[in-house]
């Protein structure tokens, strides 16, 4: 049997919760920020399972519109940027590398944005709203579970 | 000279009570503890007792002190001005008593104000946070912003208010406002919270019909309320401006923590028009909705920086940054998709 981080953390919430708590009865600020660390902690726990996974399908949904727009925007600066980005992938799995690629990959994806809200045919609508669309899909899942 | 109390932190309130009160004979401060509530200044409460006159005086205090960094980072001394102007006008807020800037008695600044009567809402963990008293709490509330809103923005020269040089186009210094916060401590851009932003930018709102003094987080939660369902003071001003009165609306009803849970919106808008004597104009009330979400999102991101950098390690803060920042995010991809932008 393995001790997973998961697990001790949920050992240390119980801890928490039916050592410490009843003690703190009394101080209504101490026992306050108990119950706030609490339900970090098991948000925490709860969210290291699929953290990299998250960032992982983020980054590869935002190349998929890189690709998918890199033909559509006219400036050629930015069309090579696009197709670049579009062929690039995730230096490593650290959380700080992945950031690190995601911040990339956002500032790319706001400048794109920018760029077909500022224009008025219906192609660049297509990608504003198709844009959108995979926004939300990306947000979704990252609701904290606890 | 005071005479000696137990903690030290009492004997320097009390320290610092004498100086202000030179009438005051053997000032002792007791009781000295700080309450949960507001992320943005450190609240505590204390009892103070003494002589004057030849007679015993005592009195329950509130003293709020500015935090190292935070939600809010408001001009020291700003809200103490705020208070000291509302007081008496018919908008209930705790009587301010000193106001201090000088970091030699509390390390920080803090002002001192007199308790209110009358208890905080809950935002989480109840269905009923007034106890069966909501409609006469909503009905206050709404009254209440309409009176803010009716208040001539003048009575605040004083307080250097962002806004109080400005005559139009409010929304616009707000919004760069916050987006100039967005800019300064988001790590990781989000794109959701800059479409909502660009879409702002791209359909403003009228000018309002005049400036308005703006609470700024107005919202339950940041109001003590009797059992009667009286309001006894609206507290917060942390974030008061001089803007456009429908940002406080569109704030009120932020799903978050909307009063309209516990009070028909209709009825309280009409409310609010009977008392701030003005018309509410629902386009641009729908324009401020989706600006609350970019502040609000500005306000999570800077929760999340403070934290991080370890300028201000309160469970709040974290707590805030990994759930609200969500929520709002959600919201706007709502309000966005509602505008057509998902096609």
């Amino acid at each position: 049997m393995k001790l997973r981080p998961g697990t001790v953390i949920q050992g240390i919430e119980e801890t928490l919760r039916d050592r410490i708590a009843p003690l703190l009865a009394d101080q209504p600020f101490a026992a306050n920020d108990l119950r706030m660390a609490l339900s970090l902690l098991a948000i925490v726990r709860l969210g290291r399972d699929d953290e990299v996974s998250l960032k992982v399908e983020e980054n590869r949904r935002l190349r998929e519109i890189f690709t998918e727009a890199a033909g559509s925007v006219g400036d050629p600066g930015l069309a090579g940027r696009l197709r670049e980005a579009g062929a690039s992938s995730d230096p490593g799995l650290g959380i700080g590398e992945l950031d690190a690629e995601t911040g990339r990959l956002r500032k790319l994806l706001v400048e794109l944005h920018d760029l077909v809200d500022r224009r008025d045919d219906e192609q660049a609508k297509d990608i504003s709203q198709s844009i959108w669309r995979a926004l939300r899909d990306i947000e979704m899942p990252r609701a904290a579970r606890a | 000279m005071p005479e000696p109390s137990q903690d030290p932190a009492e004997e320097r309130v009390a320290d610092y009570l004498a100086h202000r009160m030179p009438e005051a004979q053997g000032m002792t401060v007791s009781a000295l503890s700080r309450i949960p509530g507001g992320a943005s200044q450190e609240t505590y409460r204390f009892h103070a007792r003494w002589q004057e006159d030849g007679k015993t005086r005592e009195k329950d205090l509130i003293l709020r002190r500015a935090p190292e960094m935070s939600l809010v980072n408001p001009e020291h001394g700003m809200e103490f001005a705020v208070y000291s102007a509302l007081w008496g006008s018919g908008v209930p807020v705790p009587r301010a008593l000193y106001g201090e800037l000088d970091p030699a008695w509390l390390e920080r600044p803090f002002f001192i104000m007199e308790m209110v009567e009358g208890r905080p809402a809950l935002i989480y963990g109840t269905d009923d946070p007034f106890d069966g008293a909501g409609n006469a709490v909503g009905n206050n509330f709404w009254r209440n912003l309409g009176r803010l809103a009716a208040q001539d923005a003048a009575i605040l020269k004083d307080a250097k208010l962002r806004g109080d040089d400005v005559r139009a186009h409010f929304w616009d210094v707000e919004l760069t406002h916050w987006e100039a916060i967005l800019d300064s401590d988001e790590d990781l851009i989000e794109p959701i919270v800059r479409g909502a932003i660009r879409w702002l930018r791209a359909y403003p709102p009228p000018d309002p019909a005049r400036p308005a003094i703006v609470h700024g987080d107005y919202r339950v939660g940041n109001f003590l309320f009797q059992s009667d369902g009286t309001i006894t003071a609206q507290l917060d001003w942390e974030m008061c401006h001089i803007g456009d009165p429908l940002e406080d609306i569109a704030w009120a009803i932020d799903p978050m923590w909307s009063m309209e849970k516990h009070f028909l919106l209709e009825e309280g808008l009409a409310l609010w028009e009977e008392a701030s004597g003005l018309a509410l104009d629902r386009e641009a009330l729908d324009w401020w909705r989706l600006f609350s979400t970019v502040k609000a999102s500005a306000l999570w991101t800077t929760s999340e920086r403070s934290f991080e950098d370890g300028h201000n390690r309160e469970m709040v803060l974290a707590l805030t940054a990994f759930r609200a920042g969500h929520f709002h995010r959600r919201l706007i991809l709502d309000l966005m998709k509602q505008r057509g932008a998902m096609g």
